[in-house]
């Protein structure tokens, strides 16, 4: 048996497949925006997988320290330390700071913490050149992004840091790329002020008062105790803000789904529709250049189940291989988006569900004037 | 040859609109077309020749009448069958001013659709087409697009098409008019020789006169009815 669609898809090659590219290229913007989804979510949660904690303790009454303020002393540490069930407890910062020209600024979130400690933030799975901090002082380590590489020099207040070490793939929870520093110098960072305001400080009896502080502590658990009861023992002891890492995911991510899920849906929808209408006036104006020649079909006696067949098998092709190329389309250019952009399988399968149903949603128009065409229209007269 | 009717018409009216815009086109025609014949079916433009054929065609749905394919009782003052385009594709071949075929497919493929979609194995309607193409003297033409070909080869195509499904009656409506006179005599002897080897009532819709003795008999639309006329001996000599 003869097959229309494929005839005519023949007869019309050209201009089907730019009209495919088109639509695959707006399809491609939704895999890509599903993927900023997919690799928002991954990038909130690489430095609390790195970071390994089981226990974060942050000021009272915040959600700290990546979704609010949280400052707490560096002694805390230590009274975590002595907790029954806790192996290890680490005191930690974090801090937007800017890089200098390389070329252009870079914001960054340097983490602080103690090369001498339990925890080492820096995954040596993500070190791709030099080392991990060794000293307590003015070395620095950096992701990729920034720019930098070993052995570069980066002043910063008063003082030199030496790169010693980069990783690649590390950001914080917003997805900005991560530097690390020690403890000692992220506080001096944190809370060194002008000279001037150093001045006022001493003169009020205040001086260095925040130097110690922290944005919070972090702990292990002993093997055999339960992470939720040393949790809960901490929080009662100490009247601080307590979260297991599980909490702490939710925390990181919830918001975040509920936010982006939203705001990516609405725009993804959209895009969807767009598709969706190009798709419908493409083939409804296919349709209607063919309309004398279907006409002419139903008058020899041609059934509308055959050429009502053929307008959806075109425009069934016409999705595919717009989905087709929207996956061309979106694997070429993932990688240049400056932020981190997941494709993901299953986002590809459901986006294949959900062009065939706007596929057939769309051909409805030219159905609809391929019924109602009348045989006797073409030799009208 | 068999003289059994190959279209019989008993009757039959066609209103257009109503009230206001009543247009009576056909009022209480009856006649027959026999298997075998050719006839002219010739009137003013406007007087619903055209509209005659498609009714005859089960296209256009009379008002009242009855119509015969055949043996077949088709129309009686309703239609008898859901399915008007089975009829059409079966029993009938449609001829036209324009070849109207489709761009798309190409020679073999215009002439294999109706075949096909009777049921006609591909093999099989394309030996038929084939066997038309040659008669036709386009076989070499059969892969071509119809936009690669002549008026009259196109023409030709849309006659084989109308043959390929082995109608038993023909229509056709002033399938001369876009050819010269020499094309045209061609095309009605054609029709002639089709009636008689096919046994197929063929009705042609004509304004050449030129045409007419080569046609057995003439159907002409007087007064919103049909008439029959003899082909005249000194027409037949012409
Ligand atoms: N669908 C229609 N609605 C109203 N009037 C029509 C329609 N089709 C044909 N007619 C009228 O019927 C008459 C016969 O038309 P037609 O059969 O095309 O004539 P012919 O083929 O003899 O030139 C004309 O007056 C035409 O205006
Ligand atoms: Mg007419």
């Amino acid at each position: 048996m003869i097959n229309l669609a494929q005839k005519d898809v023949q007869h019309t090659l050209g201009k089907f497949l730019v009209t495919a590219m088109g639509v695959g290229m707006l399809l491609g913007i939704v895999l890509i925006m599903i993927g900023v989804y997919r690799g928002m979510i991954i990038d909130a949660q690489v430095l609390l997988d790195d970071i390994g904690a089981d226990v974060w303790v942050v000021q009272e009454d915040t959600l700290g320290p990546f979704a609010e303020a949280s400052r707490v002393h560096e002694d805390l540490r230590d009274t975590v330390r002595v907790i029954d069930g806790v192996k290890s407890a680490e005191a930690l910062t974090f801090q937007n700071i800017q890089l200098p020209q390389k070329p252009s600024p870079v914001r960054v979130v340097a983490v602080g913490f103690d090369p001498f400690g339990m925890v080492n933030p820096v995954s040596p799975k993500r070190m791709v050149a030099g080392r991990g901090l060794m000293r307590s002082h003015y070395e620095m380590v950096v992701t990729d992004k920034t720019g930098y590489h070993v052995g570069d020099v980066i002043r910063l207040l008063r003082h030199d840091y030496h790169v010693v070490g980069v990783t690649h793939g590390t950001v914080s929870s917003g997805g900005e790329p991560l530097i690390y520093v020690s403890l000692k110098d992220a506080q001096e960072l944190q809370f060194s002020y002008s000279n001037n305001r150093i001045r006022t400080d001493r003169a009020r009896g205040i001086e260095g008062a925040e130097g110690h502080m922290v944005n919070a502590i972090v702990a292990r658990v002993k093997p055999g105790y339960s992470i939720d009861e040393v949790a809960k023992n901490i929080e009662t002891t100490l009247h601080k803000g307590v979260f297991t890492a599980t909490q702490e995911r939710t925390l990181l991510t919830q918001n975040l789904i509920k936010m982006a899920s939203k705001q990516i849906g609405m725009f993804t929808g959209i895009l969807v529709i767009v598709s969706t209408i190009i798709i419908a006036l493409i083939i409804y104006t296919m349709t209607l250049e063919k309309i004398k020649e279907i006409a002419i079909m139903k008058l020899v006696g041609i059934p509308n189940s055959m050429i009502v067949k053929m307008i959806a098998q075109e425009t069934l092709l016409l999705g595919v291989l717009a989905f087709i190329f929207a996956n061309l389309f979106s694997h070429l250019i993932y990688s240049k988006f400056p932020k981190r952009v997941v494709l993901e399988i299953p986002d590809a399968w459901m986006l294949f569900g959900v062009v065939i149903v706007a596929s057939l949603l769309a051909s409805l128009a030219g159905i609809k004037k391929v019924i109602s065409a009348d045989p006797q229209a073409a030799i009208g007269g | 040859m068999a003289t059994e009717a190959g279209i019989r018409v008993e009757n039959l009216y066609k209103h257009f609109g109503k009230r206001d815009t009543l247009v009576r086109v056909i009022e209480g025609a009856s006649f027959e077309v026999n298997k075998g014949e050719l006839v002219a079916l010739i009137a003013p433009s406007g007087a619903g020749k055209t509209t005659l054929l498609m009714m005859i065609g089960c296209v256009e749905e009379p008002t009242s009448g009855t119509i015969w394919l055949g043996d077949e009782k088709v129309y009686e003052d309703k239609w008898l069958t859901k399915e008007q385009r089975k009829i059409r594709r079966e029993k009938i071949g449609f001829i036209f001013q324009a070849h109207y075929l489709i761009p798309f497919l190409n020679v073999i493929e215009n002439v294999t659709l109706v075949p096909q979609t009777n049921g006609v194995s591909e093999q099989e309607a394309n030996k038929i087409a084939m066997e038309l193409l040659e008669y036709f003297d386009i076989g070499d033409k059969a892969k071509a697009m119809p936009s690669a070909l002549s008026g009259g080869q196109n023409q030709r195509v849309a006659i084989a098409r109308a043959l390929a499904n082995k109608p038993q009656i023909i229509l056709a409506d002033e399938p001369t008019a876009a050819l010269d006179s020499k094309r045209s005599v061609d095309v009605v002897k054609m029709l002639k020789k089709i009636a008689i080897e096919q046994n197929v009532a063929v009705i042609m819709v004509t304004h050449d006169e030129a045409m007419l003795p080569l046609c057995d008999r003439i159907l002409k639309i007087e007064d919103k009815k049909v008439v029959s006329e003899n082909v005249s001996v000194q027409e037949k000599i012409l």
